[in-house]
């Protein structure tokens, strides 16, 4: 079962980071973060921008568990598969959640 | 003992009761996958000939044909039968036939459950198929959104029919989906680790994890829409504190994944038959785990794609646009994958190839213009035209029907025992091909011209006319094939020849048995040393026919068959099957009691039929286990294993495990439905809280931790031969407090249908409730087996189940009551 939570890991933590920083915009819209000036920026851009960081560091870090002899995978099909989908997770975090870097905050069509 | 004396034995075993009557009692995955099948396709034939009616309607402006109540029944029931009682159907019949088959095993790892599974399935569809015959099908959409379907805008019975039902037919999805994950985790044959297991088996466990994941949020969804609708709780009314896009939120987070559910098992059919076809092996097996794998995850996060015109900011909209457009990779990976196994390898053009060559033409358009409409700007304006129509078409028919047709041309021979004799397949494939790609080529066309998708009619001077014409017609071309498809299939059941075994030669388990299969499968279980067990010993067949492998000496009139561990593969436990009962008829019978009560608002009978689920639940689990230890078994080839009753982690601790998976899902989605409604619905905070107590959060708690520790020290005492029976009352009173806390929380609630905060927390507290009552009632059955002798030192399976549920409804308590007072507390 270890090998099957292994392979899993990456991209759950993936969607759990992507669906927990689209909460934190949520909530920044709701409660105005945007309007909060703060360094420069705003408080809702740097809170997000943290988020984001911290989502890449913990999916770097699974990646290195995974290929490390402490975590990684016995058998080799999965130690294969559990690294692909760990590179996976690093893209999809840095590509899914790139639009908070360049897009405007809490603007709606219309 | 002969390998025909050997036959002879088991098939007395193992067989149903012969006649229809054995359709009733049937626990065999082999019969039941065959009536998933029949029964998937039948409701595949009434929603062809729905779509049929829509197209007749659309031929031509301004037609007569169907009113505009008539036609939102036909184009609601047509989405509803294809996504709930076709799509999701044929995978479970598919995957029911074929897992055990493929995995070298006998049968599934819960028979009745699949038995249970198939009639809920049955149930619900047929109350679907009464509204429709009665003229009150559902009319809202197949997404039902509110405030249309709720009780201002639709105050008919249609729209409790679709949320009623379809939440029975669920039932059917989440059983199949335990089940068929517990089958390919545990219950494959020796030898066949995760690095072996056929290819159709890792998609099957992506799919089954996926609807444990997928639906819940859906189900909470259709529970807090009929709420609504029959009690007056808020949940989407503005005016309230509630909000109509929490429905689309539930609905996506399941309707996208939903998209993958039906295409992944898809995918599964063409990559076992792609290699046989091309006569070589998969090219990038582990390329194609890991695509499959990041396309489920990925496709989770991708369900704010359908709110693009909701008014979501326009960050939110990037993070989804740019999600969509990832998902198109692991996809391409698959497609890239199956080209250069075709290219690797010398392809055979059998009818099975025409139907995966007309897959990639269709889903390649399909997921072309996927990633046309996961651009924001472009979904603007196609956004509800006829073009969004067309683009899940070619997803759906393309990704799902080709391929589903190639599977039942390839297993035809296995299904049968026969060859085809006519060569109608051919030409149905043509007719189907070239009437699909007429149909919906049209529909992307008159879709950008701003035709709207759903609407009964048109003005002729728009210049639609000829187009949807075309549409038409080719729709209709497409049908007499689909048609031609069913009138080949009864012809090859009653004018064709006998088949050899493995008229393809391919290297898979299902092959290895006899053609029609036996109800055992195998005669005895192989040990599986490669990924293509009959490519490395073509003899394989017949040795294991004479007794060969495990489980080879049928001694006993017990149905058996073996577990292994879930990495490596090695035989850990022997499992002993119930044999034909009516038992899951019966109980989905009284389920569907349930159902109806609550659909026709006999609210007396409610709470009898859940008694009545309740009873026959305990009947289900009392005929288990023995009041003798057993101890090791003889499994054949000199291994000897536990019965799966006297370990800790027994088959129904893992249906347990994922049973819980989805319902934690489902308490998640709750919590994430609070969030929503606090952070964005308007009209919060609410003028009236619930008064913290803490009282009632701490003995609430207290109770709950009580429960587990006293568990805990039961099952020691246990293992120390005896003394149980004190610290299971002790956990079963404080059980009683929990239910007692969530009791008090309910009474102690502001108005439900004042508030959607209050509405939230009634569902919560309700949820609370029923699970401290089901975890009472284990209670009560273990310490009722306890004392009848049932459960040993050695027999422990039934306390680690209740444990597992008993740690759940601590989580739960402390969760829920959490989300209950603190924000009595802050305020």
């Amino acid at each position: 079962m270890k090998d099957v939570l292994r392979i899993l890991l990456p991209l759950l933590v993936w969607l759990a980071s992507f669906s927990a920083i689209y909460g934190l915009h949520g909530i920044g819209c709701a409660a105005g973060w945007p309007d909060v000036a703060l360094a420069g920026s705003s408080l809702f851009r740097l809170a997000l921008l943290a988020a984001w960081i911290a989502a890449i560091v913990l999916q770097v870090a699974i990646l290195i568990a995974l290929r490390s002899t402490r975590f990684r995978a016995d058998e080799g099909f999965a130690y294969r598969v559990s690294v692909a989908l760990a590179w996976v997770g690093v893209v999809a975090i840095l590509w899914t959640l790139f639009p908070l870097a360049t897009v405007a905050e809490c603007r709606v069509m219309g | 003992m002969t390998a025909l004396r050997r036959h002879r034995r088991l098939s007395a075993i193992w067989a149903s009761e012969p006649g229809w009557k054995g359709w009733t009692s049937s626990v065999n995955h082999t019969d039941l996958g065959r009536m998933f099948l029949a029964t998937s396709f039948f409701f595949f034939f009434v929603g062809g000939v729905l779509a049929m009616l829509v197209r007749a309607q659309l031929a031509t402006p301004h037609s007569a044909f169907a009113d505009a109540g008539a036609f939102s029944q036909f184009f609601t029931m047509h989405g509803t039968i294809m996504m709930f009682l076709f799509a999701i159907p044929t995978f479970e019949g598919l995957a029911i036939y074929l897992l055990p088959k493929l995995l070298g095993t006998r049968d599934l790892a819960f028979p009745r459950l699949t038995a249970y599974g198939y009639w809920c399935y049955v149930f619900g569809g047929s109350m679907l198929l009464v509204a429709m015959v009665l003229g009150i099908a559902p009319d809202g959409g197949w997404f039902m959104y509110p405030p249309l379907t709720g009780p201002l805008h639709s105050p008919g019975i249609n729209t409790d029919f679709w949320l009623i039902g379809i939440t029975f037919v669920e039932i059917s999805a989440i059983a199949a989906a335990v089940e068929l994950t517990v089958s390919i985790l545990k219950y494959r044959a020796p030898g066949m680790s995760l690095d072996k297991m056929p290819i159709f088996a890792w998609y099957a466990l992506v799919t089954a994890l996926m609807i444990l994941t997928g639906f819940p949020p859906l189900i909470l969804g259709s529970v807090l829409l009929e709420l609504e609708r029959a009690f007056g709780l808020p949940f989407f009314q503005v005016e309230l504190g509630g909000d109509s896009l929490l429905w689309q939120h539930l609905f996506w987070l399941f309707g996208h994944p939903e998209v993958y559910i039906i295409f992944l098992p898809a995918a599964g059919v063409i990559s076992t038959i792609i290699p046989v076809m091309a006569r070589t092996t998969l090219l990038g097996y582990g390329w194609i785990v890991a695509s499959a794998v990041a396309l489920a995850f990925l496709s989770f996060g991708l369900w704010v794609h359908h709110m693009f015109t909701t008014g979501i900011p326009f960050m939110g909209l990037a993070f989804f646009s740019a999600a969509s457009t990832l998902v198109a990779v692991p996809t391409g990976v698959q497609v890239f994958a199956w080209i250069g196994t075709l290219w690797k390898g010398r392809p055979e053009l059998h009818l099975p190839m025409l139907h995966i060559l007309g897959f990639f033409v269709t889903f390649l358009i399909g997921g072309l213009t996927g990633v046309m409409v996961a651009v924001v700007p472009f979904d603007w304006q196609v956004h509800d035209t006829a073009f969004v129509t067309a683009h899940l078409h070619y997803v759906l028919f393309g990704g799902f029907v080709f391929p589903i047709l190639a599977g039942i041309y390839y297993w035809l021979p296995l299904f049968s025992g026969r060859r085809r004799f006519f060569r109608l397949g051919e030409l149905a494939f043509a007719l189907i091909f070239l009437g699909f790609h007429g149909t919906f080529l049209a529909m992307h066309w008159v879709g950008l011209l701003g035709q709207r998708r759903r609407i009964e009619t048109y003005d002729a001077e728009t210049g639609w006319g000829t187009i949807n014409l075309i549409s038409s017609i080719s729709s209709f071309v497409m049908a007499i094939g689909l048609a031609m498809v069913l009138v080949d299939l009864l012809i090859h059941a009653f004018v064709s020849v006998r088949a050899a075994r493995n008229p393809w030669k391919a290297g898979s388990l299902e092959w290895a048995s006899m053609s029609p299969p036996p109800p055992y499968n195998f005669a005895s279980l192989p040990q599986v040393d490669t990924r293509d067990p009959l490519h490395g010993d073509p003899d394989l067949p017949n040795r294991l026919a004479r007794g060969e492998g495990y489980l080879g000496d049928p001694a006993t009139d017990r149905r058996e068959t073996l577990t292994v561990s879930i990495g490596a593969a090695r035989p850990d436990f022997m499992v002993i099957y119930p044999g034909n009962t009516r038992l899951p008829i019966v109980m989905a019978a009284v389920t569907g009691l349930f159902f109806l009560s609550i659909l026709l608002k006999l609210y007396w009978v409610t709470p009898l039929a859940l008694a009545g689920v309740a009873a026959l639940a305990v009947v289900w689990v009392w005929r288990l286990g023995t009041q003798m230890d057993q101890g090791p078994q003889e499994a054949g080839r000199g291994v000897t294993l536990p019965l799966a009753g006297e370990t800790e982690k027994s088959p129904g601790w893992w249906g347990s495990v994922f049973l819980l998976v989805a319902n934690a899902t489902f308490f998640g989605s709750l919590l994430f439905g609070y969030a929503f409604l606090w952070t964005v619905a308007p009209g919060w905070p609410p003028q009236e809280w619930l008064a913290p107590s803490l009282l009632e959060f701490g003995a609430g708690t207290l109770a709950a931790v009580i429960a587990m520790l006293a568990l805990r020290f039961a099952i020691r005492r246990n293992r120390r031969h005896g003394g149980a029976l004190p610290r299971l009352a002790l956990a079963l009173g404080a059980t009683a407090v929990t239910a007692l806390v969530f009791a008090t929380l309910l009474v102690r609630l502001p108005p439900a249908d004042g508030h959607a905060y209050a509405a939230t927390l009634f569902v919560l507290g309700a949820y609370g409730l029923f699970h401290a009552l089901l975890v009472g009632l284990m209670l009560a059955f273990v310490i009722a087996r306890v004392r009848r002798g049932y459960a040993s030192a050695v027999r422990v399976a039934e306390f680690h189940i209740v444990l597992l549920w008993t740690d759940y409804l601590a989580g739960i308590t402390v969760l829920s009551l959490l989300a209950a007072h603190v924000p009595g507390v802050l305020a």
